[in-house]
C-alpha cells in the first residue's frame, strides 16, 4: 500500500509541476468567463446558464486532462526509461499500474477541486452560492466519469503508442458519451429483432447516461431515477475490470 | 553461501521485427556465475547481447530456456530487489522532479524512511558530486548529471549488488574517473558489481573478471590474464654484451634489433623463449630484461573481431 502510494505521490507531483496542466486550467478559466460574456446576450435564468457552463467545464476539463496526461502515463515510462529503475525496486508491476492510476486520480481531484473553487465564486458573485452545495452529486458524478476514463488511458497506455491509445480512449469517451441517445434512436426505427441486439449491446458498450445528472440538478428536477449510488458501483466495476485488464497485459509485457 | 548471480544454459529470443515467422537469438546458451565481492565487466559490440544479458538479471525481460538466479531466486523477486541497484543506459528521469525528489521516491520504495533517507540520500549526492543541485529540477540538467543522478538511486539503499548498464556512457574524463573510483569504493566496500561498458580500458581496469560477448554467444569469461591465449603473449629479451662479442652476438639469432647499445630479440613463443634465453646463458651475455608482453584487452577484442567479420 505504501508503495502504491509513493509511486502515486510522485506521479502527481511529477504532472502537478508540468506546465502543460496551467495551460489548461487557464483556458477552463477563460471557458468560465466566455460563459459569463454568454449570459449577458441570453434570454432564461442567468444562474442555470451559468450553472450549466460551469458544471460542463469541469466535466470537459477534466475528460481532456485525463485523457492526454493518463495516455502516456505508462508509455512515458517505457520510452524514456524512466520504468527500468522503478521495476528494479521492489515494486510490483501491479503496484505500479494502480500508483500511476491513483496519482492521476490525485490530480484530477485537485483539478476539479480548483474548478469548483471558480465556479462557487461564479455563483457568488451571481447571488447563486446556495445552489453551489445542491450541484455536489454531480461533480462527483463527473469524477466517476473521469476514473472510468483515466482507467482505460492506463490500459491503453500499457498497450500501445500514445497517439493510437489517444484515440481508443477517446472513442471510449464518445462511446460512453453518446450509447444511451444512439441505442434509443436506432432502436425506435429499426425492426424489433434488430432492436433487441442493439439494446443487449447497450450492456456491453459504456453508458455515461448513468453519470450525467447535472442537467436534473440545474433545472431543479432533481435526480429523477438516477442513482448516485448505483453510479458509483458501476464506476468501480469498469475501473476495476479496465485496471484488471491492464495489470495482466503488463505483467506479461517484456520491458526492452 | 549463495552466489549473487548465476546462469546456466540460458538463451533469450526475440520475434523478427519485419518478419513475424523469423526470430532473432539474442542470447545463446549463456553461463557463468558471479562470485560475492567481485566486480564483473561485460564487453561487446552493440548488439551483442550485454544489454538483453541485463534485462533478464533484473527480471524486465523472461529468458527463452535456461535458469537465472540472483542470491539464489528467480529475478524479479521482491525481496532479491531490496538487494540490488540498478543503472539503465542512458538514464532519464523524471524532468519536474529534483534530484532530491528522486533519490527520496527510490529510497521510499527500497523501504526507507525518515532521517535515514535524507542523511543517506545526501550522502550519495556528495558521492556523486551534484549535492549542490539536489534542488534543481532535472529538466535543467545535463547528460553527464542525468547520468550521476542515475548512479545515485542506484546506490540510494547501499545495495549488495550493483548492476550498471554503460555506466561511463556521456560522462566527461573527470566524470569518469569518479565513476571508476565509486565502483572501486564499492568493491573495498564489499559489494558485488556487475557492468558493461564499450569502453575496454576501463573494464579491464576495473574488472576482476571479464565477460566477452559475441553475436549472443559468450566468447570467454575470466580475468584478463585467463581470457589471453598463450599464442598471443609475446616474448621478448633484451641482453648486452662487450663491444668486441658484438658480431657473433648477431649471429646468434635472426632478427635480432639493436635498441641503444642492447640488443632484443622477440620469441614466438614460450619453447622459443626459453631456448634464447638458455643460448644467451650460455654465451655469458648480460640479460637486462626478459619478458611476456600481455597483450591489451581491446587487442582481444579487436583481433576476435577481425576473425569473426567485424569491423
Amino acid at each position: 500500500m505504501n508503495r502504491i502510494f509513493n509511486v502515486s505521490y510522485y506521479t502527481f507531483l511529477e504532472m502537478v509541476r508540468n506546465k502543460v496542466l496551467y495551460i489548461l486550467l487557464f483556458f477552463a478559466i477563460f471557458i468560465f468567463v466566455l460563459g459569463i460574456a454568454i449570459t449577458q446576450m441570453t434570454i432564461g435564468d442567468e444562474l442555470n446558464i451559468i450553472s450549466d457552463i460551469g458544471l460542463g467545464t469541469i466535466e470537459i476539463f477534466s475528460t481532456v486532462l485525463s485523457i492526454f496526461l493518463g495516455i502516456s502515463l505508462v508509455q512515458k515510462e517505457l520510452s524514456l526509461k524512466t520504468l527500468h529503475p522503478l521495476l528494479s525496486r521492489p515494486l510490483s508491476r501491479a503496484e505500479f499500474i494502480l500508483g500511476k492510476f491513483f496519482g492521476m486520480i490525485l490530480l484530477i481531484v485537485v483539478e476539479i477541486a480548483v474548478m469548483c473553487f471558480i465556479f462557487a465564486a461564479l455563483l457568488f458573485v451571481y447571488g447563486g452560492i446556495d445552489r453551489f452545495v445542491g450541484y455536489m452529486p454531480a461533480v462527483y458524478t463527473i469524477f466517476l466519469q473521469t476514473s472510468t476514463i483515466i482507467a482505460v488511458a492506463v490500459l491503453c497506455s500499457t498497450l500501445t503508442e500514445p497517439a493510437v491509445a489517444a484515440m481508443l480512449t477517446i472513442s471510449f469517451y464518445l462511446t460512453g458519451a453518446t450509447s444511451y441517445n444512439l441505442v434509443y434512436a436506432i432502436t425506435s426505427r429499426t425492426s424489433e429483432t434488430m432492436a433487441k441486439i442493439i439494446t443487449a449491446l447497450r450492456y456491453i458498450l459504456p453508458d455515461f447516461s448513468h453519470f450525467n445528472i447535472k442537467d436534473n440538478l440545474v433545472y431543479g428536477r432533481g435526480l429523477d431515477g438516477l442513482s448516485v449510488g448505483f453510479a458509483s458501483f458501476y464506476a468501480l466495476f469498469i475501473v476495476v475490470i479496465v485496471l484488471s485488464l491492464a495489470i495482466i497485459f503488463f505483467n506479461s509485457k517484456e520491458i526492452n | 553461501m549463495t552466489q549473487p548471480v548465476e546462469i546456466k544454459n540460458v538463451t533469450k529470443t526475440f520475434r523478427h521485427p519485419m518478419k513475424v515467422w523469423d526470430t532473432i537469438e539474442a542470447v545463446k546458451d549463456f553461463s557463468f556465475s558471479v562470485q560475492t565481492g567481485e566486480i564483473v565487466g561485460f564487453v561487446g559490440h552493440n548488439g551483442a547481447g550485454k544489454t538483453t544479458t541485463i534485462k533478464m538479471l533484473m527480471g524486465f525481460i523472461a529468458p527463452t530456456s535456461g535458469e537465472i538466479s540472483i542470491f539464489g531466486h528467480k529475478p524479479g523477486n521482491r525481496e532479491v530487489r531490496y538487494k540490488i541497484g540498478f543503472l539503465p543506459e542512458r538514464p532519464y528521469f523524471y524532468s519536474e522532479l529534483t534530484a532530491m525528489d528522486v533519490l527520496k521516491y527510490f529510497g521510499k520504495l527500497s523501504g526507507m524512511k525518515g532521517s535515514n533517507l535524507i542523511d543517506r540520500a545526501e550522502k550519495v549526492l556528495r558521492k556523486v558530486g551534484i549535492y549542490n543541485d539536489r534542488n534543481r529540477k532535472l529538466s535543467g540538467y545535463s547528460k553527464g548529471m542525468l547520468q550521476r543522478i542515475g548512479l545515485a538511486q542506484a546506490l540510494i539503499h547501499d545495495p549488495e549488488l550493483v548492476i550498471m548498464d554503460e555506466p561511463m556512457s556521456g560522462l566527461d574524463p573527470i566524470g569518469r574517473r569518479e565513476v571508476k573510483e565509486i565502483i572501486r569504493t564499492l568493491r573495498k566496500d564489499g559489494k558485488t558489481v556487475i557492468f558493461s561498458s564499450h569502453i575496454l580500458s576501463d573494464i579491464e581496469n576495473l574488472s576482476d573478471r571479464v565477460l566477452i560477448i559475441e553475436n549472443g554467444v559468450k566468447k570467454s569469461f575470466g580475468t584478463v590474464r585467463e581470457i589471453i591465449q598463450p599464442e598471443n603473449i609475446k616474448y621478448s629479451i633484451e641482453f648486452g654484451c662487450a663491444a668486441a662479442m658484438k658480431d657473433s652476438a648477431f649471429s646468434l639469432f635472426k632478427g635480432i634489433k639493436v635498441v641503444s647499445d642492447r640488443f632484443v630479440i622477440d620469441c614466438e613463443n614460450i619453447g622459443d623463449f626459453n631456448s634464447k634465453l638458455s643460448a644467451i646463458v650460455q654465451k655469458g651475455y648480460t640479460i637486462y630484461d626478459a619478458k611476456g608482453v600481455y597483450p591489451s584487452l581491446e587487442e582481444i577484442v579487436f583481433k576476435g573481431s577481425a576473425e569473426v567479420g567485424h569491423e
